[in-house]
């Protein structure tokens, strides 16, 4: 395609995402400060295209290298990684563990597949969330309508196949952790 | 055509991937505050997109 500057003629063209994301990071060292939970969350950088996805992940530190309960999240563009969100209200999330060194990739491939649009049911992802505690991680994938049930185990079951994960997982309503936190129980396994 | 399926931008991950080792510097839009460079910016690469207003 011509291209009237002439400095970009050579330069391959972008690889635009279906979605814009944001990357989000709750920093632990703000964390300790007595402040109201939420308020440490930052947004760091939102990307739309291929390119500056890894121009931000290639800078950024992996999950293993993050600080013990540093939460590092990637969302849409709009969607707030909080409960409270309009859009997350009523969702829920599938979360996995594996000791801390492993997450590496596992948060990577989670990454490639939401950006990608790997999900049958993309349209009901929120976001990812990868958390480092103690020598574990966990990641959790969020979803707009907990209550669509074909939509949620088919998004679990997806996540499974794409990082090879063979252990079960479970995915819980933001609503019940909302009313009995550690006690909420899975309404899904898969 | 918006809605149309086959207008999503699917992208696989080894599509994904080829691209990995090209991008290796931050956007020069980005910007970090100080006090979370640290904490999440990957020290094995130059920091030089740090907020220090005092160095300007």
């Amino acid at each position: 395609p011509s291209n009237s500057k002439g400095l970009l003629l050579h330069q391959p063209q972008p690889h635009p995402l279906e979605h814009s994301w944001t990357f989000w990071f709750d920093n632990p060292s703000a964390k300790s400060k007595q402040v109201a939970w939420g308020s440490s969350i930052r947004p760091i950088y939102t990307f739309t295209t291929v390119e500056e996805f890894w121009s931000i992940y290639n800078n950024i530190r992996p999950p293993s290298n993050l600080a013990d309960k540093a939460d590092f999240h990637c969302f849409k563009f709009k969607i707030e990684p909080k409960w409270e969100d309009p859009v997350c209200a009523n969702g829920g999330k599938w979360t996995m563990s594996f000791l801390k060194v492993k997450a590496d990739t596992f948060w990577l491939y989670t990454l490639l597949a939401m950006i990608g649009e790997q999900f049958d049911h993309g349209d009901e992802i929120c976001g990812a969330v990868v958390s480092v505690r103690g020598k574990q991680a966990k990641i959790a994938v969020w979803t707009k309508n907990a209550t669509n049930e074909v939509a949620q185990l088919s998004i679990g079951k997806q996540w499974k196949e794409f990082l090879d994960y063979n252990e079960t997982i479970g995915f819980i309503f933001h609503d019940d952790a909302k009313k009995l936190d550690r006690a909420a129980k899975n309404r899904y396994s898969v | 055509k918006e809605g149309n399926k086959n207008t999503v931008k699917k992208y696989s991950r080894d599509f994904l991937l080829k691209f990995a080792e090209q991008f290796t510097d931050v956007p020069g839009d980005f910007e970090i505050p100080a006090d979370t460079s640290e904490a999440l910016m990957n020290p094995s690469v130059n920091a030089s997109h740090v907020v220090d207003r005092n160095s300007f």
